[in-house]
């Protein structure tokens, strides 16, 4: 971010455009979310596989498009997008499970009554291992 | 450490920076920064979004199985992720043309990168104006209003997209390639593809990991 140019086509950020890097994020994600509908259709895994498989695809997903099509890197243009990215994430990680995790917690300890069929979020029935996830269900376990 | 760090700075005399057009002042450096960090700040409003579908989710029982088997439509959602990629991949290449400094190639991009982006939310629409016509409404409950603001969020991100590159292509037309649009094309690239980054969010977590709640 400190190049100092006359033609602001010369910038190094305009360089970082790269068709190759474009096209293969394109090709490589769409394929990852192809993955990733197939197994959500084909219904064959348990719901805590069925997160942890989905989850890993999307992460891996954003990754590519973060390397190539946000361009971020290591290099001189690009290294405080980069360092910001980094220390955004674990922001937005910790907003979204602390969120979750503290009213997860106050459903179990505040013992809502839920209505029939009520069920908990996707990630945190993965997390329980799947245990419960209904009230019918926890009425036929017990 | 170098020397001048450790130096304590005088106040009235240390140059801290140069006011105007100093050189070696980074102009577009700088404002794509900016706006960088902006998009982090709008993924903030996004993580709070998607907390709340995590929390909203313990209610989405009050929802019967087949209203959710309507919103949770995963194969219309990969037919969105599809156009909105290739949208990308097309601002992507206006990008390379402007790296070529070729007017006719970013203005070709960015017009078929717009015209995607419009697809999309036709599609988008169509898909919500069905939901709405078989009575799934956000003020349902809690669970479908959270899912609906995802999505019309996520949206509204498209129409400013699709807006901001009618107003490049006719910057473009009319300055070519000065600093002032060259940054904005390079911010528009930024905003464009975070949308994509965020519509992988929303198709595993939503879509997806919604057909199994």
């Amino acid at each position: 971010m400190t190049h100092a140019v006359e033609n602001p086509l010369h910038h190094p950020e305009v360089h970082q455009a790269s068709l190759p890097g474009y096209v293969a994020s394109f090709v490589i994600t769409i394929g990852i979310m192809t993955a990733a509908l197939w197994l959500t259709e084909k219904g064959s895994l348990s719901a805590q596989s069925l997160v942890g498989w989905t989850s890993l695809l999307a992460l891996i997903a954003i990754l590519i498009q973060a390397y190539w099509l946000l361009h971020m890197n290591w290099s001189k243009a690009q290294v405080w997008h980069t360092v910001a990215m980094v220390l955004f994430i674990p922001l937005f990680v910790v907003m979204i499970g602390l969120t979750m995790w503290m009213f997860h917690g106050l459903y179990q300890r505040t013992a809502i009554t839920m209505p029939s069929g009520m069920r908990t979020a996707p990630a945190m029935h993965a997390a329980t291992g799947g245990v419960a996830t209904t009230t019918k269900e926890a009425a036929k376990a017990a | 450490m170098s020397a001048s760090t450790n130096t304590r700075a005088q106040p009235g005399s240390t140059v801290l920076w140069e006011k105007g057009d100093a050189a070696g002042h980074d102009m577009l450096g700088t404002r794509t920064f900016g706006f960088w960090l902006y998009m982090l700040t709008d993924a903030m409003v996004y993580a709070a979004l998607f907390a709340a579908f995590g929390v909203l989710a313990h209610n989405a029982g009050l929802t019967s199985k087949s209203m959710l088997a309507s919103v949770f439509d995963a194969q219309a959602a990969y037919r969105d992720t599809i156009v909105l990629f290739t949208s990308v991949l097309a601002y992507g290449y206006a990008m390379v043309a402007l790296k070529k400094g070729s007017r006719g190639g970013v203005a070709i991009g960015t017009a078929v990168a717009m015209i995607l982006g419009l697809v999309f939310l036709a599609m988008v629409g169509s898909d919500l104006e069905r939901l709405f016509s078989q009575g799934i409404v956000p003020q349902l409950n809690g669970f479908l209003s959270i899912v609906f603001t995802l999505i019309i969020y996520h949206a509204l991100h498209i129409i400013v997209g699709a807006l901001w590159m009618l107003v490049m292509l006719m910057q473009m037309g009319r300055d070519g390639f000065t600093s002032n649009v060259v940054y904005r094309l390079i911010n528009l690239r930024i905003f464009w593809h975070f949308q994509a980054v965020i519509w992988v969010l929303l198709f595993v977590f939503v879509y997806l990991q919604g057909k199994i709640i």
